[in-house]
């Protein structure tokens, strides 16, 4: 996890147009997945889930003036086209798409249970640990449990458009009260739910603190993997401000 | 569904996403430290686990609002109102952690933005809010579901605002233009998130009302929730409630005419209008003060007169009050 943080802050640190650099640490991060058994492709896909985000940056591309690629008018507005605001936004999406790929490769490699094991081992504070690994152990069911109420809605009363594109089950305010009924309900069987397990725990003789999560053996190299992880940083921000930026 | 508050990395400057990350693990610090002294039932740590679960398959539940778009729940001001503020937050801050890890939705260098965008902001300060406008109206259950209501659409609003600048921080956005737009949008999903969250607490309160804090249940003894508040505090949380929202509001002040001033301006009858004998905060704003903040001082202004007739009224009730005993 370290390591996956490191690697992100580092292609953070490059500056905006290190296009070469970004191809480098982009290059790196899927021969890691390799190793770990994952199809580049596979990889480059997943990791366009946060570009819809780019539309936050698409402004600085128009309201920069900046050096400007382009200025004319079209249906009478006068617009201009920024070479630096068109470099920021795809620095940004260059980098969103990598970093993803970045945090898909460490949970290929880590399951989340040895993670939230990993982070037990550091001592996490038992509240956050325990709350941390119920969640995660709990997710699946509590999904599974909204999905089939959702199903029931979609099926019995508020699917969004009717045939025919008729707005169907009740107006605006009514689905959204339903919505709150439905994560109402839920919670009042997430309540029910941690009721039976703390009486389980007790019958066992816990105190309230569940040991869930992989145990993680203590790693000797502990020192060595964060002195690669602090050299790997530096590589990638020197590196990257050696390469050519546009 | 729009996650458009979820920031992924690459967006965010490195010295803006580690100042955040400092934030939220401060917080979590003194989170963890308030639950350690507090014995309320909610903060048990099995029930937290299994409220981070319930989050995230809350989170799926959306509801059409019009074709190709839906409102769901953030959740920030469900969790604090039912685990506590402090309770909430870590809560929160596990989903956002675990979205970010397991889905990618969200980055990991960003996680202290978005915890603090959306898990911060909602418990502590949307918590914050509820809670106010649950004393000032008396701590009832009815109070303690419009506060959430309120703190809802404030918390969203807010979030998506602080989330704009963080960006604009970092040089990925332009704050003037994406400022407008990004409350323009979060103005209607707050609207959901304020919809959902009062009808879950309505049904929670119809069906389990002993898990919700009302005035007539301690949950733990010296909670300020659940203690009948003075007149004036009262009157203080309520001001400062009616001035974080006019504040946001504000923020959609139009520049330009409104109906009726256009509709005089069109039929050319603008100019027979007679000015009043004497104006107080012409324009909603201050002689000599200019743009936002002339709007926020008038902002305060109004909210500071509103207190001191809220004072006043309520000084009165408790005369008569007295008077009648």
């Amino acid at each position: 996890m370290v390591a996956a943080l490191s690697a992100v802050f580092g292609l953070a640190l490059l500056p905006a147009g290190a296009y070469v650099a970004y191809l480098v640490v982009w290059l790196g991060v899927t021969l890691a997945a390799a190793l770990t058994g994952i199809k580049p492709l596979a990889l480059a896909r997943r990791g366009f889930v946060a570009l819809p985000f780019v539309l936050a940056a698409l402004p600085l591309v128009f309201t920069r003036h900046d050096e400007l690629l382009w200025s004319g008018s079209v249906n009478g507005v006068s617009l201009t086209i920024s070479g630096a605001g068109l470099r920021i936004l795809l620095s940004a999406a260059a980098k969103a798409w990598i970093s993803v790929q970045i945090s898909l490769v460490l949970i290929a490699r880590h399951p989340i249970e040895s993670v939230v094991g990993s982070l037990r081992r550091m001592r996490l504070p038992d509240a956050l640990a325990t709350g941390i690994g119920l969640t995660v152990r709990y997710l699946d069911l509590l999904r599974d449990e909204g999905l089939r109420m959702l199903r029931a809605r979609a099926s019995r009363s508020a699917s969004p458009l009717g045939d025919g594109r008729i707005r169907a089950g009740g107006s605006l305010r009514w689905r959204a009260r339903v919505t709150g009924n439905l994560a109402g309900a839920l919670f009042l069987r997430a309540y029910a739910r941690a009721a039976r397990i703390e009486e389980a725990a007790a019958a066992r003789g816990g105190t309230g603190s569940l040991s869930i999560g992989t145990e993680v053996p203590a790693d000797p190299r502990l020192v060595a993997g964060l002195a690669a992880s602090i050299i790997m940083v530096v590589t990638i921000v020197v590196v990257g401000s050696l390469l050519p930026q546009w | 569904m729009i996650h458009a508050m979820h920031i992924p990395d690459g967006f965010l400057a490195p010295q803006v996403a580690l100042g955040l990350w400092v934030v939220m693990l401060i917080t979590l610090a003194l989170a963890l430290r308030q639950l350690r002294t507090t014995r309320r039932s909610a903060t048990r740590p099995v029930l937290m686990g299994i409220a981070g679960a319930f989050i995230f398959a809350a989170q799926m539940f959306n509801f059409p609002v019009a074709a190709g778009t839906s409102g769901h729940l953030l959740g920030g001001v469900l969790a604090a109102v039912l685990l506590g503020p402090w309770a909430g937050a870590v809560v929160m801050t596990t989903v956002i952690g675990i979205q970010a890890l397991l889905f990618q939705d969200g980055g990991l260098l960003a996680l202290g933005a978005n915890v603090v965008n959306m898990g911060v902001i909602g418990t502590l300060a949307g918590g914050g809010v509820a809670r106010g406008i649950s004393v000032t109206l008396g701590g009832s259950t009815r109070a303690t579901i419009i506060g959430a209501g309120v703190a809802g659409w404030l918390s969203v609003m807010a979030g998506a605002g602080i989330a704009t600048i963080e960006l604009g921080l970092s040089g990925t956005t332009n704050i003037a233009i994406g400022l407008p737009a990004m409350l323009g949008t979060h103005a209607l999903i707050g609207v959901g998130e304020a919809l959902i969250t009062v009808a879950a607490l309505s049904f929670i309160a119809t069906s389990a009302p002993d898990l919700l804090p009302s005035k007539a249940q301690s949950t733990t003894p010296g909670d300020a929730a659940t203690q009948s508040a003075s007149p004036l505090r009262r009157v203080v949380i309520g001001a400062s409630i009616v001035l974080l929202t006019g504040g946001l509001a504000s923020l959609f002040a139009s520049t330009s005419p409104d109906g009726l001033t256009k509709v005089a301006t069109d039929l050319g009858f603008i100019g027979a209008t007679k000015r009043p004998p004497f104006e107080l905060l012409a324009g909603y704003t201050i002689p000599g003060l200019d743009g936002a903040a002339a709007r926020l001082v008038a902002v305060g202004i109004g909210a500071a007169a509103v207190a001191l007739v809220l004072l006043i009224i309520t000084r009165i009730a408790g005369r008569t009050r007295k008077g009648g005993q």
